[in-house]
């Protein structure tokens, strides 16, 4: 559990702070930065979804590279393999193509049954379809999609040449001519070791370290947005022996020692040496391909990573795939058709060996089996009884392989296409305010969506928007809290204003406090609670231009909209951070300019849950200031200083946290001397260590933070999105249980559980804060008897105990925490909190790290038949997105780890109920139906000609032409279910909205399931009969020939099961009008035409249209559909006839959330 | 923002039927109204057909050779013709189409279906072509045998001529085969060669002058039948008979069913639009359309005797267990 998502702090990723000095203890105040022995040097520790699959590299001592700076052919690059620049995305090369190609699709396990199936009948002795026609159906698949990924992969290697033609300017070696100058060259040709120079907005060809910037203090601005979809800018720092050697004289040199390539886009370790020196390296030193220079002339860097070792292509993989759970159902009904399929050739063929024993002996004679050949004397195409039974088998595998349909993947792959498209056309899935659509990443878990039981959501950014706002101050045990009118601060640089771009809500009497200039305690304190807040944090101010030319406005970047918000605050309050550059802060405090020396920065991780910097102050003190959670703070306290403070501080924390907000505490302390001193040297040395940086930073952090006094705290509204407490609400009618996985800590949790309706008075509600094994166990024992308490006595009558614990209106909330989730996760009391979570309707997980969030996840997953999903916004939510059935990724501010990570992507959480409820119940609806019907139509088809056999002394003649039998599957009746498939619904959108309830149906897997499954085969089986036997009696002792009647055998299965799809068809639009009935008109042309082929067999056939006396067939499933409609209504039965009576009423009652272009009223 | 359209938003107008009672009653009675007819009136027409079907593979057998069919049917030296005496049950107008049935012939064998070629029938420049032929492909010494194959070796043979007294009546054997097969599937200038020369005689020979579009007792028997108890077309008598009218047919019966145990039929029927006797067809719809009369009063009961009201929020499932009872 080490990679833990900050708690407090929301800052994921901490980005590496300004170097501190090592050669003075307390330098002045310089115009330039100071040449210093020793600069950045962290070890982040982020979480990272990779991160596990780093370890093992990271502990290899000679896992390393070296890289010569600015000599690539030196550096041995070859030898040593490091890979070039050229990348490549493309699978296949023009050689390579067809073999790859065919190896991927065949990786699919349905296609080797087909293969199978086409090989046998190659074989002459068993060939039952021409050759050609058998090859076909597979053939036709095989080439679509093949030319489906050579279009992908053409665009693929266009795409590759562009970004390897793209032009670097790459320092040429000094003896060549030219040499110290950067001429261009193409992004392929740059090589590890290679000294790239890079301008302004343009994009970085490789992984490079930075040796030095056009700014004198070697810091570059890049975005990584193309990395990870944050906009904001990242500083990146050059070293500064690097930096300084180059100003003087434009060389480089050294050699870099680095990790092996890795896919951690968070770390990197690395020592340089030059000069004789060793300078190590820290992520805050690499630039990565992909992003871009900003705010930057120019960069320098050396080369480490090239080509397909680059951080961006090591994290180029899609997402996982996923199977949908109706797809693994399929799979036990395949099993069951091809225990059929076996079944229906065993019969067959024991029928054979009957027949061939009883008539033995007239073989030979017998004119139309004729055993022997009489010009050769031998037998002919006969081998014996056993031989001839094994080749029957055979035959009828080639057949009957029908029953399994190949056609079912393909029209489920164009399906779920259909309803990615409508889902992403969906404008109620639409995100005015980011401009994001819906997005299906995965293509294969649609209808899952439809059976949802669970739902785990993170807080922030998810249920919350993440945008930050200070709300709250509590300073030395005073609360200020009544904030009103936001007044805007500005502070005046070189005769320009300048002005935060965002103002924060102030309190009146803690401004009128700090303005009275008064030299008190009480104003001192606080004048240095908001120093703490604008100094201690990675924030960096970016000062735009406006169109007033006298105003410029500040615009503070950073990666933790925390920190960002009390900045602001600070701002507001008068105390402004306007510059930060490597080593020091300038703060205009309330119109005086000063200069802070940041000479260290020890930055949060998560089992510290502080961060800390130590200042140098103008008045040439030395300070630490910290900010962090309340538990942690402390923790560290000098607690016999300030017992009251800290009371009045807990209070106030306390109230904050009750109203929702997020809470810091901040704190501070002098430094001596010698205590820096000591300070210092350790840091230094923690510093430059390569292995096991960050462990030995952190404990030099732990030492330095104690006897803390505590300034005060902050309260942060982390704002709810729109729509929230409502989206809850329909999921939680829709018995859809809403879990919430937070790194907050619990009186936040529980108020945003309050606020957002999750959570209501009347639930009971079970805490479980745990700091052993042996409490969490009883805990959850007791929590266990409670719940069994409750539903005893509520449930007197005969009702069901779910049912109970709903009637008695009383509901339980169990709330547990991350700490007690270590004793439960993985150990044998999961069990028991598995039990005792399923008693409670609502279940709220606080402080859990990234990975326990997929622990609880799977703790469901693993032990009901349930789905889940999990819905979240960040890089820690990465591990719970891809345990979850269904994954769905909010793009919102912390990135798009996340979205990668997910299977549909969106802008609100509030559209998890449309998506649900309407997307989800539909696609379940339409994909179940749709297998279905599948196999149901397939069944049919090959029961037909199973009849056949038994009228053909079981020699697998087929009656039906081997065109038309290839064509069912095909094209006489996909069409109309993939149409059907795509654009039915049984009820409107408005209907499922206003009846959330409805959505049970797929959450009890009631449109598939075994039961439905017999129940079609049944169908099959009694429309084959029908189908066979009307014109088996009709023409029996008739002089019809084998074509006709099986002209009659082809076209009434099209009819009856087409007329079956048209029965249960919810709506008819035009298009499904066209489909179906055009494929009934389409077959019957279709058999006239294959019939005016001379060359075939069936030529000039009459009387085909006899076929539609197969109707009888339907009078069964009509006479079951009506009598279940009426008297055993289900409730989308129900609802669909309110639909259709109330149409009006529905309309009036969404009106509110839909603007209707068509009110039925006007 | 996406473009909004009632496609895109799945909003098309649309009809969306449900079944309530008035409809299931309405399509009950109307398939019942439509199939009740129809059935009478096919029965009525079946039962115009007359039809009268003699066997007489076992009855051309002579007394003595009753126990060993085989030998009778394979002696060449044993004179097969036969006659037999056929008394006219109903007035039967012309045509009155003769055919035979072979029972237990299993024309749809696989073996036996594919045992063909196609192109061979039709074009005389292909007469090499045999494959699929295959036992009945080439002569011994290699040449090809047209028409190659199982299908037209085996073909039949029995030849009827009939009488009234002492009238003759004159059998019609000008098309009784499909015109479309006479014109494209068999050849005009292909004759038939080294047919029937093997070890083993099938059935039938063929006049080698003749081509094979005008073989027309070769087409009928080609165009194979569906099911192994079939009827093939003779022929067709263009004379009235009467009530007790008395046929003599003088048969030659040379096809050997014995074998394998089939049966020979001699059929004389008269025809209807509809086709031959057959009453199935006719009884399937009565049954049908008297089981949806059935149905529709059935239903209509059943929705007396239960009635829901449609769209009735109580019977969704949640308000029929409300909370708190």
């Amino acid at each position: 559990m080490a990679s833990e998502r900050p708690l407090l702090d929301a800052s994921p990723r901490p980005p590496p702070p300004p170097p501190p000095p090592a050669s003075s203890l307390l330098p002045p105040p310089q115009q330039e930065p100071p040449l210093r022995a020793d600069r950045l040097a962290f070890s982040l520790d982020v979480p990272d979804p990779f991160r596990r699959e780093d370890h093992p590299q990271q502990q290899q001592p000679d896992a390393s590279r070296s890289v010569v700076v600015g000599d690539p052919s030196a550096a041995a690059a070859a030898a040593a393999g490091f890979a070039g620049n050229a990348i490549r995305t493309a699978k296949y090369s023009v050689l390579t193509f067809l073999p790859r190609n065919l190896f991927e699709q065949f990786r699919r396990l349905s296609y080797v049954y087909f293969l199978a199936i086409t090989v046998l009948n190659q074989l002459p002795q068993v060939a039952v379809f021409g050759r050609g026609a058998s090859v076909l159906p597979l053939a036709f698949v095989l080439f679509v999609t093949a030319v489906k990924d050579a279009y992908e992969d053409f665009r693929r290697h266009r795409s590759d040449r562009q970004e390897n033609n793209r032009l670097a300017r790459v320092l040429a070696a000094f003896s060549a001519p030219g040499g110290g100058e950067f001429p261009p060259k193409k992004w392929k040709h740059i090589r590890v070791g290679d000294v790239v120079r890079v301008a302004s907005s343009e994009t970085l060809p490789a992984d490079m370290v930075l040796l030095a910037t056009s700014d004198p203090s070697g810091v570059a601005h890049v975005q990584t947005v193309n990395l990870d979809g944050e906009t904001n800018l990242k500083t990146r720092y050059a070293k500064q022996e690097t930096q300084v050697r180059f100003s003087q004289d434009g060389s480089v040199g050294g050699v870099l020692h680095c990790e092996r390539p890795n896919r951690n886009i968070y770390g990197f370790q690395a020592n340089l040496e030059i000069d004789g020196k060793r300078v190590s390296l820290g992520p805050s030193n690499i630039v990565l391909r992909g992003c871009e220079l900003k705010n930057t002339t120019w960069a320098i860097g050396v080369v480490v990573y090239a080509g397909k070792e680059t951080k961006v292509m090591l994290n180029s993989s899609g997402a996982p795939s996923k199977r949908s759970r109706l797809e693994t159902q399929l799979n036990r009904e395949t099993v069951i058709l091809s225990i059929m399929l076996i079944g229906m050739c065993t019969t067959a063929s024991v029928l054979a060996g009957i027949w061939i024993l009883n008539h033995r002996g007239d073989l030979e004679l017998t004119q139309f089996f004729r055993e022997k050949d009489y010009t050769t004397g031998k037998n002919y195409n006969y081998y014996g009884m056993g031989m001839q039974i094994f080749i029957t088998f055979l035959m009828a595998v080639i057949v009957y392989q029908v029953i399994i349909p190949i056609s079912l993947y393909i029209s489920m792959e164009l399906v779920r296409l259909g309803q990615a498209y409508f889902m992403g056309a969906d404008k109620d899935l639409y995100d005015e305010s980011s401009r994001s659509k819906f997005q299906c990443r995965a293509l294969n878990i649609n209808e899952d969506l439809g059976q949802i039981k669970y739902v785990f959501s993170d807080k922030t950014g998810t249920l919350t928007e993440n945008k930050m706002e200070f709300q709250c101050a509590s300073i030395r045990g005073v609360d200020y809290c009544s904030g009103k009118d936001s007044c805007g601060y500005s502070v005046v640089v070189d005769d320009l204003l300048w002005t935060p771009k965002m103002a924060v809500r102030t309190d009146p009497q803690l401004l009128k406090l700090l303005r009275s200039g008064g030299t008190d305690e009480e104003t001192k304190l606080a004048l240095e609670f908001f120093l703490a807040l604008a100094a201690c944090n990675t924030i960096v101010p970016l000062v735009l231009d406006t169109r007033d030319s006298k105003q410029k406005l500040i615009d503070y970047q950073g990666e933790s909209p925390d920190e960002q918000a009390l900045v602001y605050a600070a701002a507001s309050y008068g105390i402004v951070l306007v510059e930060r550059t490597s080593g020091y802060v300038v703060i205009d405090v309330l119109g005086d300019r000063q200069r802070f020396d940041i000479l260290g920065l020890h930055e949060f991780d998560s089992d510290r849950k502080r961060m800390s910097v130590i200042v140098g102050c103008p008045n040439k003190t030395v300070k630490l200031y910290v900010k962090g959670a309340d538990s942690s703070l402390f923790g560290i306290t000098k607690s016999s200083l300030d017992l009251d403070i800290v009371r009045a501080t807990e209070a106030h924390l306390h109230k904050y946290s009750s109203l929702g907000l997020r809470t810091l505490v901040v704190g501070m302390r002098e430094l001596s001397l010698p205590e820096f001193e000591e300070w210092q040297l350790a840091y230094e040395n923690a510093s430059t260590a390569v292995l096991g940086r960050g462990n030995l930073l952190r404990s030099v952090a732990a030492n330095i933070e104690n006897n803390i006094h505590i300034l005060g705290a902050t309260g942060i509204e982390d704002k709810l999105q729109d729509g929230v407490p409502e989206a809850i609400e329909s999921l939680r009618q829709a018995d859809i249980k809403v879990w919430i996985l937070t790194g907050d800590k619990q009186e936040t949790a529980i108020s945003i559980g309050y606020s957002c309706k999750l959570l209501t008075n009347d639930m009971t509600q079970i805490v479980i804060n745990s700091n052993s094994k042996e409490s969490c166990k009883r805990s959850l024992e007791e929590a266990l008897a409670t719940a069994k308490k409750l539903r005893i006595t509520s449930s007197t009558g005969t009702l069901s105990p779910e049912l109970a614990s709903e009637s008695a209106g009383i509901t339980l909330a169990l709330i547990i925490d991350g700490n007690s989730l270590v004793y439960i996760l993985e150990t044998e009391l999961q069990e028991e909190l598995f039990k005792v979570a399923r008693e409670c309707s609502v279940v709220l997980c606080c402080r859990v790290a990234p990975l326990q969030k997929a622990g609880i996840v799977a703790l469901i997953k693993n032990r009901t038949d349930d789905m889940t999903l999990a819905i979240g916004d960040g890089a820690n939510d990465v591990s719970m997105i891809q345990m979850a059935d269904v994954g769905v990724g909010i793009s919102g501010q912390e990135g798009r780890q996340a979205v990668m990570a997910s299977d549909f992507a969106m802008g609100q959480f509030r559209f998890l109920v449309p998506l649900l409820l309407v997307h989800g119940h539909w696609n379940y609806q339409r994909m179940s139906y749709m297998i279905l019907y599948n196999f149901y139509k397939n069944a049919t088809f090959v029961l037909v000609l199973f009849w056949y056999v038994l009228y053909t002394a079981f020699t697998l003649t087929t009656a039906i032409t081997e065109w038309s039998s290839l064509l069912y599957t095909v094209l006489y009746t996909s069409l109309p279910t993939i149409v059907v498939g795509i654009l039915d619904k049984d009820l409107s959108k408005e209907t499922l909205l206003a009846y959330p309830k409805l959505y049970g149906s797929g959450q009890r897997d009631e449109k598939y399931n075994v039961n439905l499954f017999v129940l079609n085969m049944l169908e099959a089986l009694w429309q084959s009969l029908v189908i066979f036997y009307i014109p088996y009696f009709a023409y029996r002792q008739s002089t019809i020939d084998m074509s006709s009647l099986g002209d009659l055998w082809a076209l009434a299965p099209v009819i009856v099961v087409n007329m079956l799809l048209a029965m249960d068809i919810f709506r008819w639009n035009w298009i499904v009008h066209a489909f179906v009935w055009g494929t009934i008109a389409a077959t019957t042309i279709c058999l006239f035409v294959i019939d005016s082929i001379w060359v075939l067999p069936g030529y000039g056939c009459p009387r085909k249209l006899n076929a539609f006396m197969s109707l009888h067939a339907m009078v069964p499933h009509f006479v079951i559909k009506a009598f279940s409609e009426h008297f055993i209504p289900s409730d989308i039965q129900i609802a669909r006839e309110i639909e259709k009576s109330e149409n009006v009423n529905l309309v009036n009652r969404s009106e509110v959330s839909m603007t209707r272009l068509d009110d039925p009223r006007r | 923002m996406p473009k909004y359209s009632k496609f895109t938003q799945q909003e098309l107008p649309a009809c969306k039927p449900i079944l309530t009672p008035k409809w299931v009653v309405s399509v009950f009675f109307l398939v019942g109204i439509i199939f009740v007819p129809v059935g009478v009136v096919s029965l009525l027409a079946a039962r115009d057909v007359v039809e009268i079907v003699d066997r007489y593979d076992d009855a051309c057998v002579p007394a003595n050779m009753t126990d060993n069919k085989l030998a009778y049917i394979q002696n060449p030296n044993i004179s097969k013709d036969c006659t037999r005496t056929l008394t006219i049950t109903e007035d039967m107008k012309q045509p009155i189409f003769v055919y035979y049935q072979l029972d237990n012939f299993y024309q749809n064998h696989r073996r036996y279906v594919k045992s063909r070629n196609d192109g061979q029938l039709r074009d005389a420049a292909k007469a090499n072509q045999t494959s699929a032929c295959e036992p009945e492909k080439t002569t011994a010494d290699g040449k090809p045998i047209v028409p190659c194959g199982l299908i037209a070796w085996s073909l039949f043979n029995d030849t009827y001529s009939f009488t009234r007294g002492n009238e003759n009546l004159t059998v019609d054997k000008k098309d009784i085969s499909w015109k479309s097969d006479r014109e494209h599937k068999f050849g005009k200038n292909v004759y038939p060669s080294n047919f029937q020369n093997g070890l083993l005689k099938g059935g039938g020979t063929l006049d080698p002058a003749i081509p094979l579009s005008e073989q027309e007792d070769l087409i009928v028997w080609m165009r194979t039948a569906a099911l192994p108890t079939f009827r093939k077309l003779y022929g067709r008598i263009y004379v009235d008979l009467k009530k007790n009218d008395t046929i003599t047919v003088r048969l030659s019966n040379n096809y050997n069913t014995y074998n394998f145990g089939g049966k020979k039929k001699l059929v004389l029927s008269t025809a209807t639009w509809l086709g031959g006797k057959n009453d199935f067809l006719g009884f399937a719809y009565v049954i049908v359309g008297g089981l949806c009369f059935f149905l529709a009063f059935a239903f209509t009961l059943l929705y007396f005797i239960k009635p829901r009201k449609l769209g009735d929020h109580n019977y969704l499932s949640w308000n029929r267990h409300p909370a708190g009872r």
